[in-house]
């Protein structure tokens, strides 16, 4: 007998609310579909009514988790049709924010992961910490989500002395504690026997399906576009592309860990190295008539902006493609042969948010049309029975 | 791999079906061919150039006519592959059998511009909502939006 599971649209697990209808046989997963557009704002057709300056809130508000990339991606392509040059300050303080982003995005997708995987005391763990880089954002821009640092041709605030030892310091203490999550997860083989396998997406797949971030680069496929198209300061400073083989969830962990060492490198390079003199210069009211692609690597993978102006003081058109939207196709293809039970972990694995509200399931009766709830929490039960009754695969290995 | 040794590149490969080429950023690479060429284009990337990334498919209404922007990466830049389609008869191609990972956005081109994409895998609408009126397409420029008169059930009380 086989069921067909609506789950969402008001799903916990990613930034958006999806609809996602699943059909199982059994325990198993045969076909996933997805459905979009709950939380459509008409933002591309917004922007097409508000001026350059005003397009940099509505970017920013894109996205709860990921503001600053929406931001800078936008106005990286604005700088260009405006043909201004921000000064080397400006930019470094931008990638600065964009990297300090990146390790708060990382840390609460590793949280999630933790307690997707019934591991809740490291979700705690992890979520402590992600205060200290949540602290760092205030002090350096006032907020801690919206940081609206970005302005047209450079940044809206600076650094100071006091400020730069600060992060330092922070970011020894944690470099440490992520170095101990580094090895906690070495060392905890029930942690690792539920995510090894979990989300199978091969090689060749999410190169066809067209995914992006730690997702791609989880399956092996070195892209990043911070190294293959270096935007603002990533040309001089010195990092590496992360990837893993093992093309699952653990991989997709494994990938993000490795990446938030590379961030505390590069957080490091850029304060040791930040360039003294002003940190904007003062951009036209209007820009030329022309077009630009603009491309931004956002912690959940490639964001691309394609901007074109008309000559007045608004866009012609503004495309924005978010990271998320790249990777739905390659989601249903890792749900599909998967179990039930791990539907929750494999759409945390691609990023969730954290603004989620209600979490329920409803399982409708593929004869009668019966439907039944199940609360999330439920199927967080259904997914440690699972566990506990299946064959561990003991000898997996964390590959770091 | 450099700018210059791409362009040169896609004119040999392409010859006449290419209607200009423009590299008005490092990295940046626009290139435009008919609507007509346009599945020999993809393929002709897909096989020579090996550029399987499809970042996202733009839309542009430009009055007349509707630009179509393909924005393929690879590990080294940003090419873009444009095209234009009549305004009256926009009927479009599906690359979906070169590059299954372009099904999200050519369904969200059907939804915000009534482009037709023939062949298409999976034609139902992508983001907008069940009962939205049929004609509506909001990227059109000519679309503006107006605000539905609200009507509470069983009148003001």
């Amino acid at each position: 007998m086989s069921f067909e599971i609506p789950i969402g649209p008001q799903h916990p697990a990613l930034k958006e609310p999806v609809g996602v209808r699943v059909t199982v046989d059994g325990e198993i997963i045969r076909e996933a579909d997805l459905r979009l557009g709950y939380n459509h704002r008409g933002v591309e057709k917004l922007a097409e009514q508000k001026t350059w300056i005003q397009n940099i809130y509505l970017m920013e508000r894109i996205c709860g988790i990921c503001s600053h990339s929406h931001a800078t991606c936008y106005v990286q392509g604005v700088e260009k049709l405006m043909e201004i040059e921000p000064p080397k300050r400006g930019l470094y303080i931008r990638i600065l924010v964009s990297e300090l982003e990146r390790v708060h995005s990382h840390l609460l997708w590793l949280g999630v992961a933790g307690h997707e995987a019934g591991f809740d005391s490291f979700f705690m763990y992890v979520w402590r910490d992600r205060e200290i880089v949540m602290d760092i954002l205030e002090t350096i821009s006032g907020n801690r989500v919206h940081y609206a640092i970005n302005t047209i041709g450079g940044v809206r605030r600076d650094l100071n002395e006091l400020q730069i030892k600060h992060i330092l310091e922070s970011l020894e203490v944690l470099r440490q504690r992520s170095a101990y999550y580094q090895k906690l997860g070495t060392t905890e083989p029930s942690f690792v026997a539920r995510l090894a396998g979990v989300g199978y997406l091969s090689k060749e797949d999410a190169i066809a399906l067209c995914a992006v971030g730690p997702t791609l680069r989880a399956s092996g496929v070195p892209m990043d576009v911070r190294k293959d198209d270096p935007y603002a300061v990533y040309d001089e400073v010195p990092f590496e592309v992360c990837t893993a083989d093992t093309c699952d969830v653990l991989g997709r962990t494994v990938v993000r860990i490795k990446e938030l060492m590379q961030s505390y490198n590069i957080i490091e390079y850029l304060l040791k190295n930040l360039p003294a003199g002003p940190i904007a210069v003062r951009p036209p009211r209007k820009a030329k008539p022309n077009e630009v692609v603009s491309r931004y690597e956002a912690p959940r993978g490639e964001n691309i902006h394609y901007i074109k102006s008309n000559g007045s003081d608004k866009p012609e058109r503004l495309k924005v493609r978010a990271p998320t939207l790249a990777n739905y196709a390659a989601t249903i293809k890792m749900l599909k042969n998967g179990f039930i039970a791990d539907v929750p972990l494999i759409f945390a694995a691609i990023d969730p948010c954290i603004c989620c509200a209600e979490r329920s399931v409803a399982i409708v009766d593929a004869r009668s049309q019966k439907e039944t709830v199940v609360t999330m929490s439920s199927l967080g039960q259904l997914s440690l029975k699972n566990t506990n009754y299946k064959a561990r695969k003991r000898e997996a290995e964390w590959p770091l | 791999m450099n700018d210059e040794a791409l362009i040169n590149k896609i004119n040999e490969g392409l010859k006449d079906k290419v209607v200009a080429v423009t590299n008005p950023a490092p990295r940046r690479i626009f290139f435009k061919v008919n609507a007509d060429n346009l599945l020999s284009a993809v393929n002709w990337l897909k096989d020579e150039l090996g550029i399987t990334h499809l970042s996202t498919i733009s839309g542009v209404d430009l009055g007349q006519s509707f630009e179509l922007l393909y924005h393929f990466a690879n590990n080294y830049c940003a090419l873009t592959l444009q095209t234009e389609i009549p305004h009256e008869h926009p009927v479009l191609p599906s690359i979906c059998e070169l590059i299954p990972g372009a099904i999200l956005y050519e369904r969200e081109l059907q939804d915000m511009f009534g482009i037709v994409v023939n062949n298409i895998p999976d034609s139902r609408p992508l983001i907008l909502p069940d009962d939205w009126p049929a004609g509506n397409y909001p990227l059109r420029k000519d679309w503006k939006y107006e605000r539905p008169t609200e009507v509470i059930p069983g009148g003001k009380s």
